[in-house]
């Protein structure tokens, strides 16, 4: 499920980031006990991710752990431990490319942690086995949606969502039985040695991410639709009207002239970023000498 | 079959300890260029490929990186071994597509290699604690970067963890049993490799927090070698642009 670099066009990678960046951020204030010990919980579940389990006809699986991660830790500390699997992956052995990070991690670490917490939770009184593996199915079948989604909204991919969705779905849906199986199991044999060591979930924050979740994919599309360009442009574009403005800008539309579009919205974007945080770096030394 | 699960671990064991041993073993000129500027030069590399479609400038950025190689004395066969896996399985992903449009098949694929050659570069010829040197001199969060950290120097130890109670478990086994019996006794011992990961991760956290947080400062020096790696990709930005 992870995905490489040069399958999301600039648009995706740079929304996929701001969204995952988002919510780890919001992760590690919330997990404000979060420690280094996090660090060697995540390598437990990149080990186990390395387990092939056996399936009758002769093939086999691996299982993900982000919904595991969620149950045993908490959704904020199962999202940052995820995440520093999926960074290790990518930084050390090239699983999962450098501009797809931030997708990778929204689909595993975000996606899958936080719904496989949320189904955990609404169906735990049922039984926490039956919730788990629940947990595990759907995490996982829903964070491999998402994948699909993103793979299929991007310029670069000559497959649309039609085709990558059910695709990824359908295989995904399948394979999650194991993960489902696999997530249950553990727990059966980790909760009555193990304190569980749930952060304290705030309902807000957490139905604020879900919100996220559930509206990423209208993101991703909309960037794909407008090309980053304002609703309100493309809407005055449809209707014939002309822009007549009386400043154009130093960058007008974040275009570099005479260079190809993508390199000017970047260079546009660093050059905004810079004078943004030079802004910012200024107005606090200011405050910081009033109130010495 | 019912030993698939030790033996993917133990092959997963010997290449992670390979993977380890391999990573100090060559020496190339890249290997003395401050990490900082190897890490902007991939960066900028992997941003030229993913902003172009076009092939003769995804091309510019193979050939360049490919000389950069063969000029640090890089291990060519290195480069394209850690490259080769997802570039045929991305080839394969985009194959139908070969009937009606072959160009795009050939420049997605050539997208794919050139990207995760152009982190190669820097993920090969850096060691893991000066890449989170890195990390935390970009600003990331101390905390993120030392789990990061921790998760490498731990992976091999704690591979040889789950390996051991998976042997245990296997000398302790009198029959076969069914496939049940292999899910049912693997979740026990995966469950019980989580017990010992926490407890471990406990013991880890006491002691590192008796001897003091991790420290991230480094020198970092702009000499001649950081000079000439930032000349070189601007070179291969021009020549990006102009092609």
């Amino acid at each position: 499920m992870h995905i490489p670099d040069g399958y999301l066009d600039i648009y995706l990678v740079l929304t996929m980031y701001l969204l995952s960046a988002t919510v780890v951020a919001l992760s590690i204030f919330r997990t404000k006990t979060l420690s280094q010990k996090f660090g060697i919980v995540a390598a437990a579940i990149f080990v186990a991710q390395m387990l092939n389990w056996p399936i009758p006809g002769g093939t086999s699986a691996h299982f993900v752990g982000g919904s595991l991660a969620a149950i045993l830790l908490g959704p904020y500390a199962g999202c940052v431990a995820m995440s520093v699997v999926l960074i290790v992956q990518c930084l050390v052995f090239n699983d999962g490319g450098i501009t797809a990070l931030g997708a990778n991690i929204w689909n595993m670490a975000v996606v899958n942690v936080f719904v496989g917490y949320f189904v955990y939770k609404s169906f735990e009184k049922y039984g926490k086995e039956l919730a788990a593996f629940l947990a595990g199915w759907l995490g996982i079948t829903l964070a491999a949606i998402f994948a699909g989604l993103e793979i299929g909204l991007s310029a670069n991919f000559i497959y649309g969502v039609f085709i990558t969705v059910p695709i990824m779905a359908v295989w995904h849906a399948a394979l999650g039985v194991i993960e489902g199986i696999i997530t249950a199991a553990v727990l059966r044999a980790v909760y009555p040695s193990i304190s569980t060591e749930v952060s304290k979930i705030s309902k807000k924050s957490l139905l604020a991410i879900i919100l996220m979740i559930l509206v990423s994919p209208i993101f991703a599309y909309s960037a794909e639709l407008v090309g980053y360009t304002e609703p309100l442009e493309k809407a005055a574009e449809n209707l014939g009207l002309e822009e007549n403005p009386l400043y154009s800008g130093v960058l007008p539309d974040y275009v570099v002239p005479n260079l190809d579009p993508y390199l000017s919205v970047l260079i546009s974007a660093t050059l905004g970023t810079f004078i943004v945080f030079g802004l910012g770096y200024i107005l606090n030394a200011r405050t910081n000498r009033k109130n010495a | 079959m019912h030993e698939l699960i030790e033996r993917t671990l133990k092959e997963a064991s010997k290449y992670f300890q390979n993977f380890f041993i391999h990573e100090y073993l060559k020496k190339s000129a890249l290997h003395f260029v401050d990490p900082r500027v190897k890490f902007l030069m991939s960066m900028v590399f992997v941003l030229l490929v993913v902003s172009t479609f076009s092939i003769s400038k995804t091309s510019v950025v193979v050939i360049s990186i490919f000389a950069i190689a063969i000029a640090s004395k890089l291990s060519l066969s290195q480069l394209i071994k850690r490259a080769w896996l997802f570039t045929v399985f991305s080839f394969v992903v985009v194959l139908p597509a070969v009937f009606y449009d072959a160009m795009y098949v050939a420049t997605f694929t050539l997208r794919v290699f050139a990207a995760i050659i152009s982190m190669q570069l820097f993920i090969l010829t850096t060691p893991f604690s000066e890449i989170c040197a890195v990390l935390r001199y970009f600003k990331i969060p101390q905390n993120l970067v030392n789990s990061v950290w921790l998760t490498y120097r731990y992976i091999l130890l704690l591979f040889n963890d789950l390996l051991t109670i998976l042997l245990a478990r296997e000398s302790r086994r009198v029959s076969k049993g069914s496939h049940m019996d292999v899910w049912r006794k693997g979740g026990e011992a995966v469950g019980n490799f989580f017990v010992r990961s926490f407890e471990r991760a406990e013991r880890v956290e006491m002691a590192m927090k008796s001897r003091g947080d991790l420290d991230w400062s480094r020198n970092w020096n702009f000499g001649s070698n950081e000079l000439l790696s930032s000349l070189i990709t601007l070179t291969v930005v021009l020549w990006w642009w102009i092609a």
